[in-house]
């Protein structure tokens, strides 16, 4: 499924969306191949796949262990793009794949938006990219219809909000914090108005990530955002195998985004 | 003549701005602040002044004459090693904590290898009264603790960093983490001439005192440039602001030399140029160390200060132009280096420094009787006595 599509449908629905992030291959990738399908059965409406890097800078310790774990299993592009595929039949739900641009462009920018068409993949997500570097992959990804997602942070000036509105696709990432991924307990209060009024200027939808892990967060983020990320608390919990607990934390989290 | 870098921070097609969105912004006020006030005659004049009066330039050009009878040519050293706290680091960490300090941040914070860029951090912060926190390897802390101590009685923070290869890269993934978050009042001290624009170019001008005034004194000493210049390359620092100045003089040929560790051949080295492909690592497009799935290779080399796996890319530049020419020198051939000058010249080299003499030993019959060679000595071997006397099994 396209990302705009998934958009549409909580539009239609006046809901706010859940989007969840997983290091690929931690702890393995058959596991990550169920969690999938799981976060799928739970309500989530897109899933965030995390290629792993042995220099991972804008992540904080959970997910740079996850990464960690995950090269240790020898997870790469290759074995990612090969569960995309095999996921392609059972997901109806649009997933992306999150990764440091060293890996993408060593696997060849053309052949890897190539091989993420064919897989499935709807969106690239790529933190150390930003709008003024981000041409040459946009073009590759462009001629496959797969969308480049970037970022927005309460620090980007209005100037450069305006080119990243203006050329982003799928949704824009809003950043919650000054700071790289981990749980927080609270967001920053700013955030909220600044949110709310990037929405209004913007003609793409709004996802708000890093930092969040509770239900007080998401009360707060309910109809504010188009939709949030919840990645390190994820991670957290799958590292520490409390997948029972975790699957019904995230469908409680989900019903309250979903609530009226 | 095109000027590099070009706005976008690139040099040819390397360099660039790869940084997470929330760093856009101070890197964007950085980069103001350099071309603005960083290149006013006003801040050039101010930092002149810590350099002449605290830093004690400028350092001398010593014609090295039992080491020029051993090589067959004459050899100059740039005495980097005399310049305060032990080596050229302190050019730059002078430079970029005035600058911050006019920007109005009250922290700085850094990354360190072998200690001496932490060290002349912690040093400048001091003298213009910042806090400051330097990040270090693990590894690193163990093999340099005398300059984990000195950071500390300078006043600085040394926070141990044991993720991934617990080596400079690490350290400096952790102080870019602590940017992220830190920006507000906070300016990160990257201690070569690598990461986002405009730390290439930046580090490279605070370098190039280091060459300006080898022009200089090679002029009045000789009367003609050098035809080599020779220097040690980590991230390549010394070796850039030794040769930015001569870039023009195209007869005067560069030779930067890298960490072989125990071979190029090997898994244990850190010859980036030699042995690397283009990737990004750490906000700029060079040549990285890295496997064929992007993943950045665990470097090794005798030497802390030369153990990372990337490289300034202007550098790289300048390799693919053939501006200048990259060798590797082993840990073995830069251990025999370390004896020979500290004999033949009663000078102790710095481990870095070695491996620009150990190119020179080794390659003896490169150079012609009349030949003028400069070698960066970019530091100075006090902190490694220790670390050499471990390695030939010496008990101190």
């Amino acid at each position: 499924m396209k990302i705009s599509e998934s958009f549409k449908n909580l539009k239609k629905q006046n809901k706010t969306g859940l989007i969840i992030y997983i290091t690929a291959g931690c702890p393995d990738i058959a596991f990550t191949e169920e969690f999938a399908e799981k976060l799928q059965d739970v309500g989530v409406d897109m899933i965030e796949l995390g290629v792993p890097f042995s220099d991972p800078i804008a992540d904080g310790p959970v997910i740079q262990q996850a990464s960690q774990k995950a090269l240790e299993n020898r997870t790469n592009l290759e074995s990612i793009l090969k569960l995309c595929q095999r996921l392609k039949q059972r997901m109806n739900i649009p997933y992306l794949l999150m990764s440091y641009y060293n890996p993408v462009y060593r696997y060849g920018l053309e052949k890897f938006a190539a091989d993420c068409s064919v897989a499935g993949v709807a969106g690239l997500i790529v933190p150390d990219v930003p709008f003024e570097e981000s041409q040459p992959l946009n073009d590759h990804l462009k001629k496959y219809d797969i969308d480049l997602i970037l970022f927005i942070s309460s620090t980007t000036s209005e100037k450069r909000r305006k080119k990243i509105l203006k050329f982003g696709s799928g949704f824009i990432y809003y950043i919650a914090v000054h700071g790289v991924t981990g749980v927080r307990d609270t967001l920053p209060e700013y955030i909220y108005e600044d949110v709310s009024s990037l929405r209004r200027q913007s003609k793409i939808p709004i996802a708000v990530g890093f930092g969040i892990s509770n239900q007080k967060q998401l009360y707060r983020l309910k109809g504010c955002a188009d939709a949030v990320i919840i990645g390190s608390y994820v991670m957290k919990e799958i590292m520490s195998g409390n997948y029972a607990h975790l699957l019904e934390t995230l469908n409680s989290f989900n019903e309250v985004l979903k609530s009226d | 003549m095109i000027r590099l870098p070009d706005r976008k921070g690139r040099f040819g097609i390397y360099g660039g701005k790869f940084a997470p969105e929330t760093l856009m912004a101070p890197i964007e006020q950085l980069e103001n602040a350099y071309f603005s006030i960083g290149r006013s005659r006003q801040f050039r004049k101010e930092f002149s002044y810590y350099l002449k009066q605290y830093v004690g330039r400028p350092t001398p050009l010593y014609f090295a004459s039992n080491l020029s009878e051993i090589i067959s040519c004459k050899v100059y050293l740039k005495r980097e090693d005399l310049a305060f706290t032990g080596a050229h680091k302190i050019n730059n960490t002078v430079g970029q904590v005035l600058l911050a300090k006019k920007m109005g941040k009250t922290r700085v914070i850094a990354e360190t290898g072998a200690g001496q860029h932490g060290v002349a951090t912690a040093t400048a912060a001091a003298l213009f009264k910042m806090k400051c926190e330097i990040y270090m390897g693990e590894v690193d802390m163990q093999r340099q603790a005398l300059n984990v101590y000195r950071m500390k009685l300078l006043g600085a923070k040394v926070t141990c960093v044991k993720s991934g290869s617990r080596t400079l890269k690490d350290a400096i993934n952790e102080a870019m983490r602590d940017w992220i978050s830190s920006f507000k009042d906070t300016h990160y001290v990257i201690g070569t001439v690598v990461g986002f624009h405009p730390f290439p170019v930046m580090v490279r001008d605070f370098q190039s005192v280091i060459g300006k005034e080898a022009k200089k004194q090679i002029l009045k000493a000789e009367g003609r440039l050098p035809d080599f210049l020779i220097a040690c390359v980590g991230g390549g620092s010394n070796s850039m602001g030794l040769f930015f100045p001569f870039f023009r003089n195209k007869n005067v040929k560069f030779i930067g030399v890298e960490a072989a560790g125990k071979g190029i051949d090997t898994d244990f080295h850190a010859a980036t140029l030699c042995r690397g492909t283009p990737g990004i690592l750490h906000g700029n497009f060079s040549y990285v160390l890295q496997d064929k799935e992007g993943q950045i290779h665990p470097t090794h080399s005798v030497s802390a200060g030369l153990d990372y796996p990337g490289i300034g890319p202007e550098h790289s530049y300048y390799k693919d132009t053939g501006r200048a020419e990259y060798y590797a020198a082993t840990d073995q051939q830069v251990l025999k280096a370390f004896h020979i000058l500290s004999e033949a010249e009663g000078i102790i080299p710095a481990l870095e420094s070695s491996h620009a003499l150990a190119y020179m030993i080794e390659n003896k019959n490169r150079f012609k009787q009349d030949d003028i060679v400069i070698v960066c000595l970019s530091g100075r071997g006090d902190k490694d006595v220790n670390e050499v006397a471990r390695i030939e099994g010496i008990p101190l």
